[in-house]
């Protein structure tokens, strides 16, 4: 047999059949440096199994508590300091918002408040007469549902969705006139 | 695991601390010993311990109740202790135990002579497991002091079952090459040691 395999018996400590442990011995007799790992992985073993265990302080769980305490408290104060920053900086964002939207619309508050009529009602009528194109597509589209009229669908909603982007374009155009 | 143990886990699950301090107090001998012989010093040993049951309680949410508690709080202990050698390069000792006053905590029970063999055998101790690398060093520290088998090792270290045999064959063949450098005469105390070891050896 190998010397390596020796070498692996010794090293990781293997359950050793009869005949293997008869052959192991009969090869520690034959070589010194098997014989020499051999009787150094045993004094090791022993070395440490009968080394002192280390035992904690008197009073360990005590210090425990206490420091879990501390890391608890240091954890809630940390939670405690980063939602009152967080809430601080939104009310203040929100103040200076509302703030500058009240000063800037106050002096003409009747005409946006008529283009805000105006606007919702010229909605109001889109919507209405989007519902009457789109309800037949809808049907007929149920029926026949083939690649062009999904393209079709897809075409009118991007259409859609532009006039809309172009109204809310137009709406703050007059917003600024006003302003100006 | 005893009914006491898991009605004290249920508690600590809903955030009961004292409930989690008796697990602490059941487990800190085992905890402490691991984090000593990864770490080598009491007071960095002190310091893992507390962080790894701390780690532990933050976690119990996570703990799976069909594997031993034992295991689980050892293997957070160990992979903090491995993070903290990475981290920090503890030195662990050199065999000069003068240095090292700590070395054998005190223990007013044991004789001027015993108390001092006890510190020579802790100084040894720390000498052979310097020079293995973190991970090896804690499967040592779990198989000989804790008769950890190789799954055990491997569950707690997160490793495979052949990684912790090869790992463990690295670190013997290491530990054996310095225990036979250690005899050498040139360093009579390690001598005497050796010496006395294999004498008690050969009485077993």
């Amino acid at each position: 047999m190998k010397h390596q395999q020796y070498e692996t018996w010794i090293l990781l400590d293997t359950e050793l059949d009869q005949d293997q442990h008869r052959d192991l011995q009969v090869h520690l007799k034959q070589c010194s440096q098997c014989q020499s790992l051999h009787l150094a992985t045993h004094q090791i073993a022993h070395l440490f199994k009968n080394s002192p265990i280390p035992e904690p302080n008197p009073g360990f769980s005590t210090r425990w508590m206490t420091r879990m305490e501390k890391v608890e408290n240091r954890k809630n104060r940390l939670i405690l300091g980063t939602t009152i920053s967080v809430i601080s900086i939104a009310t203040l964002l929100l103040l200076s918002s509302v703030g500058i939207q009240i000063r800037a619309g106050i002096a003409y508050f009747p005409q946006l408040m008529l283009e805000m009529i105006t606007l919702v009602a010229k909605w109001i009528i889109f919507l209405n007469q989007l519902r009457d194109i789109v309800s037949p597509l809808f049907r007929v589209g149920m029926k026949l549902i083939s690649p062009v009229w999904l393209y079709t669908l897809g075409f009118s909603l991007s259409g859609i969705t532009g006039a809309w982007m172009l109204s809310l374009i137009k709406s703050r155009t007059i917003q600024r006139e006003l302003h100006s | 695991m005893c009914n006491t143990e898991q009605q004290w886990i249920a508690e600590a699950k809903t955030g009961n601390k004292n409930a989690f301090a008796k697990l602490v107090e059941k487990y800190q001998k085992p905890v402490y010993s691991v984090c000593y012989r990864m770490l080598g010093t009491p007071t960095a040993a002190e310091d893992a311990a507390q962080e790894a049951f701390i780690r532990a309680y933050q976690a119990i949410d996570r703990y799976d109740t069909s594997r031993s508690f034992a295991t689980w709080v050892l293997s957070i202990a160990s992979n903090y202790s491995i993070d903290q050698l990475k981290k920090k390069k503890v030195t662990i000792l050199s065999i000069d135990n003068e240095k090292h006053s700590w070395l054998a905590p005190p223990d007013p029970g044991l004789s001027p002579e015993k108390a001092a063999l006890e510190k020579e055998k802790l100084g040894q101790i720390q000498s052979l497991l310097t020079d293995l690398n973190e991970v090896d060093r804690a499967a040592v520290v779990l198989q000989y002091w804790h008769d950890y088998s190789y799954e055990e090792i491997a569950d707690t270290l997160d490793l495979s079952s052949s990684a912790v045999k090869s790992r463990l064959f690295r670190a013997r063949r290491l530990m054996a090459e310095k225990w036979q450098e250690m005899q050498l005469p040139s360093v009579p105390a390690v001598h005497s040691t050796a010496k006395r070891i294999t004498h008690e050896t050969s009485t077993i």
